[in-house]
């Protein structure tokens, strides 16, 4: 068992920074990350950003030790996170939200919080089989805490319900819950804000600022909403298939030639993106389908299937 | 096994008030009936419990594996060869022309054939640790045939097909399987507790244990780590899980309780010899065949299920010859409709109905059936 193993509210954390030093993943001949390197600052909210297929996703894969790296180096503090089984990851205080839904559906909120705590928590099948004691009042703190972090992300009321019948925001809410249940020091979120209409994408906001501004930690996260994104984030990091094109504050990165020529497919010279809206993936005014030839080969770029496109906050 | 199948057994914990104490009724009114049962049934008739009851100990192992935690086997009868036979070895007499013993006490040789079963399944990892689904399947299912090929290989051991050799009677506080040999004198309300109620009590107390070890399990940490590994491995293992060790770790466990059915099937049957053939038989492809059954008809990942399941599967066998002979003598004999025939019909049909109509088994209709009573207060 770590320390954290009450179920009180942990004050601020020991929090490190995270670096991401020359990453490479391969799938086969496919490079999807190409030397990427960033690092995210303890106690930052920091955006990773880029059209469909950039490699998001798979960074976060890399960083959470689920894909092999094939160059690189990442680093918390000073664990290196590619010489640490994967499993061990989480422990080392590394919570991560899934861009798709990765709940158990047919078990309840409940249980799907309480394996945020698997690391945090001890026992095995004779233990619990016989329910000893100290494993049972160690299980009776971590649900309170459960409870309690279910309750910040308004989902407490579905607490015995199974997480299969929610409606898709409340189990993207489950799913950072659940991330959170780790007691990160890092947090990441994989576009958080997916299918949420505008109301729901501010309070998502003002969600993330208050995990950051009440525990410390970091947040690295994903997300397609350019409101969100420029609206939160201390520092703006954006791949391009696979390669880091722009890593800076929000202010400048909004402005940098190649994002703007990233999103929109070439390089028209405005200066002035409008970052209100997503459509297709992009910048508003740039559907992904606009016949570019520039941008119709690029895999997954348009069609993407969203659970519904939404005017973002400003 | 696929998305479709809604698992039973993730633990819903009661909403309403009445609902609890309706369960908790509901479970003292059972043990009652179970405790004062051997009072009243004939012997024959707690021979067809007890050996539901050995199918329920397996069963739940299985749903443990299948059913919790997502991992196909039709190794379960190889496991039951394993422990029947390490009880027979660890407990058998030491000097023993014929057949290898240790001379263990009985109660030792039951908790070694349990172990033994736990580290065989163990021993399985580095193959079901990697293989899912009906790869899984198809390689547990070498075990089998490898369980067949060495119990005749090994005679000294297994015990020779024609004779077999006798597994060592069993008593604990007084409850004991063959009392041939006069155990000291029970009685219970006056009734006087003869070998078939000892029997009874010894195997309730074997099926409860199992059943209450396999509960803490599932509604705590251990169960949500296999429900996590069978529905999301990436997920699992960002969470902390190591799906390896889990995987390998359920499959011992699974492996634990097949190990103590074959132990309590060696007991019933009064001897232990290698099957005659790789299909039929008491550790052979049927039987492993017929714990699945149990577990689909209980409802997958279901402990209430899979005693139920076994109940069905493993009681009808023996208990339609009971029935039969009382209404008429002259049914069965002669014709193909032999008893076990028309089991496997039975179960055969109901598992196509319940694959049809009711995916969670007799664990979703119960649910179904009971879901106004629990969201009452
Ligand atoms: N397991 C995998 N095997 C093979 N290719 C993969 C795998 N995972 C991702 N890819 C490929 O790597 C590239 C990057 O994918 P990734 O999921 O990281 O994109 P993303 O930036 O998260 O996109 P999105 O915004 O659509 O989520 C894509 O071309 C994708 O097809
Ligand atoms: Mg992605």
């Amino acid at each position: 068992m770590s320390g954290q193993t009450t179920g009180r509210t942990p004050g601020r954390r020991d929090v490190r920074p995270l670096r991401v030093s020359e990453v490479t993943v391969r799938f086969g001949g496919l490079v999807a990350v190409n030397r990427v390197s960033f690092t995210v600052e303890p106690g930052s909210i920091h955006a990773l950003i880029g059209p469909n297929g950039a490699g998001k996703s798979t960074c976060f894969n890399a960083i959470s030790g689920v894909c092999r790296i094939s160059s690189g180096r990442i680093t918390l503090g000073d664990v290196d996170l590619g010489r640490t089984p994967p499993h061990r990851i989480a422990a080392l205080g590394v919570g991560r939200a899934f861009q798709n839904l990765a709940l158990s559906p047919t078990s309840t909120v409940f249980d799907n919080v309480m394996l945020g705590r698997h690391a945090l928590t001890g026992g095995g099948f004779l233990g619990h089989g016989l329910r000893a004691p100290w494993l049972r009042r160690a299980a009776r703190r971590h649900a309170d805490r459960v409870a309690e972090i279910c309750d910040f992300l308004g989902v407490a009321r579905y607490l015995h319900t199974p997480a299969g019948v929610l409606p898709y925001g409340d189990q993207k809410r489950v799913d950072i819950a659940r991330a959170l249940a780790v007691e990160p020091t890092l947090l990441m979120l994989d576009e958080p804000a997916a299918g949420m209409n505008a109301s729901e994408t501010a309070e998502m906001a003002a969600l993330i600022q208050d995990v950051r501004d009440e525990l410390g930690v970091s947040v690295l996260f994903v997300e397609h909403d350019m409101g969100l994104v420029m609206g939160i984030a201390d520092r703006v990091t954006v791949l391009d298939f696979g390669r880091l094109i722009a890593d800076d504050v929000p202010s400048v990165v909004q402005r940098a030639p190649e994002v703007i020529a990233a999103y929109l497919g070439v390089d028209d010279g405005q200066g002035q993106p409008a970052v209100k809206t997503r459509a297709g993936g992009g910048f508003p005014g740039t559907g992904g389908g606009n016949g570019d030839p520039a941008t119709s080969p690029r895999p997954g770029r348009d069609g993407r299937a969203e659970p519904d496109s939404r005017e973002a906050m400003g | 096994m696929s998305d479709s199948n809604r698992a039973a057994g993730d633990m819903v914990p009661g909403d309403g008030r009445w609902w609890r104490i309706g369960r908790v009724a509901g479970a003292a009114l059972l043990i009652v009936v179970l405790l004062a049962l051997p009072l009243y049934l004939p012997g024959e008739w707690l021979k067809v419990g007890t050996w539901m009851m050995t199918g329920a100990v397996g069963a739940l192992g299985l749903t443990l594996l299948t059913g919790q935690a997502g991992q196909l086997s039709l190794a379960h009868g190889f496991f039951l060869l394993v422990g029947a036979v390490s009880y027979a070895v660890l407990s058998g007499p030491a000097g023993d022309p014929t057949y290898i013993g240790f001379g263990l006490p009985p109660v030792v040789g039951l908790l070694g054939a349990v172990l033994i079963s736990g580290l065989a399944g163990a021993a399985f990892a580095p193959v079901s640790g990697r293989l899912r689904g009906i790869y899984l399947g198809v390689a547990s299912l070498a075990l089998v045939f490898l369980g067949f090929w060495l119990g005749r290989a090994l005679p000294a051991v297994a015990g020779s097909t024609s004779s077999g050799r006798l597994p060592q009677p069993f008593s604990i506080f007084g409850l004991s399987v063959d009392v041939s040999r006069q155990l000291s004198s029970l009685s219970v309300f006056g009734v006087p507790l003869g070998r078939d109620e000892r029997t009874w009590y010894l195997y309730l107390l074997l099926t409860a244990i199992a059943y209450l070890l396999a509960q803490g399990a599932v509604s705590g940490r251990p169960g949500r780590a296999w429900r996590a590994v069978r529905d999301n491995e990436t997920a699992a293992t960002v969470l902390g899980v190591s799906v390896v060790r889990v995987k390998a770790g359920v499959f011992a466990i699974s492996s634990a309780y097949a190990g103590l059915a074959g132990v309590m099937t060696a007991w019933w049957t009064g001897i232990m010899k290698p099957d005659e053939s790789e299909v039929a038989g008491s550790y052979g492809v049927t039987v492993s065949i017929a714990f699945l059954a149990m577990i689909v008809v209980g409802g997958l990942g279901s402990l209430p299920g899979a005693v139920l399941g076994a109940a069905l599967v493993f009681g009808l066998p023996v208990a339609l010859p009971l029935l039969t002979q009382s209404a008429s003598a002259d049914i069965g004999s002669g014709t193909a409709f032999s008893p076990i025939v028309i089991t496997n019909f039975a179960y055969g049909a109901l598992i196509v109905l319940i694959i049809l109509f009711e995916p969670s088994g007799m664990a979703g209709l119960g649910r179904r059936l009971l879901g106004p009573a629990r969201a009452r207060t």
